[in-house]
């Protein structure tokens, strides 16, 4: 068998001859004193500026530390019967229903206009058909939207074609979603779900089908496991 | 004799340093060492996790920042 054919090379074996590694610790110090630098410079920029900044870096160091990965979440069960990152994300799901519940009731209780609705996209074939080739996508340019983010943050430079064309075609996407949306979009329904089973039953609803699909993962990768 | 043997994946993303590890286990021997050199930091979560299920023994090894070797011993 040729090293072609078997993707073994004989690169020898960096272990061997352990190189000693940098001391990280002043990059890092000095990293961390311009994050609170620039987030105190944000305070006085505008309002809720420093927030989004700090929050924005904190989700990068989870992302990265964690290697959380909606790629990995779908990909991995057929791939290696591995569903531990797909219940991770059903869990942060189920976090997230929890909190977003709790704040838009907190607006509709005191009778105040609920923020973010108009992120209830309506729901038709377009949404199914976009899916699918973003499943595609994804999984060949080895990360979604923020893992591609996060692995060129990282120094992963293959990624960094991903994150070129993903700028591309979100460019492309938000030019043309105006016709997109006069022509397939715009007559689909729009379902939120506390309109139609009051805000409880709403909540109840979302987090019934993450606890189904929780379930369907953990018998999916333990039977996996048996079989191997 | 075992032997050992070494997978260059630097520079492939997810899931190819997986893949590549399944096929050249595949034709390894029972006893024999399987080194793979990754600089992907998924890969480092996944590859490991595999390895371990099927039951091989794993070792890694950050060789340099951001590049790890991962010995799995074939069982």
């Amino acid at each position: 068998m040729s090293a072609e054919t078997t993707g073994i090379t004989s690169r020898p074996s960096q272990a061997r001859r352990k190189k000693k590694k940098k001391n990280q610790l002043p990059v890092a110090f000095a990293l961390l004193l311009a994050v609170v630098g620039v987030a105190i410079w944000l305070t006085f920029v505008g309002d809720n500026l420093a927030l989004f900044w700090i929050t924005g870096i904190a989700f990068g160091i989870i992302l990265q530390r964690s290697r959380f990965c909606f790629t990995a979440c779908l990909r991995d069960p057929y791939l290696t019967g591995s569903t531990s990152v797909t219940k991770a994300v059903l869990i942060a799901f189920a976090v997230t229903s929890i909190g977003f519940t709790a704040i838009k009731y907190g607006f509709a209780a005191q009778g105040l206009p609920i923020p973010g609705q108009s992120y209830v996209a309506p729901i038709s074939a377009a949404t199914a058909i976009g899916a699918f080739m973003f499943g595609i996508g994804m999984v060949i340019a080895g990360g979604c939207a923020s893992g591609t983010l996060m692995r060129v943050g990282e120094g992963f430079w293959m990624q960094a074609l991903a994150l070129f064309f993903f700028v591309v075609g979100s460019l492309l996407g938000a030019h043309n979603y105006g016709w997109w949306e006069r022509n397939f979009i715009v007559s689909a329904p729009r379902i939120f779900l506390p309109d139609v089973f009051g805000w409880l039953g709403g909540l109840l609803c979302n987090l019934a089908i993450i606890a189904v699909v929780y379930w369907i993962a953990h018998k999916w990768g333990k039977r996996k496991t048996q079989e191997l | 004799m075992a032997k050992e043997v070494t997978l260059d994946c630097m520079g492939e993303a997810c899931p190819v340093p997986l893949i590549k590890t399944e096929k050249a286990l595949e034709k390894l021997e029972k006893g024999d060492v399987l080194v793979v050199q990754i600089d992907h930091s998924c890969a480092m979560k996944n590859v490991p996790e595999w390895a371990r299920k099927q039951g091989h023994n794993v070792e890694i090894e950050e060789v340099d920042d951001g590049e790890w070797e991962l010995f799995i011993e074939k069982v």
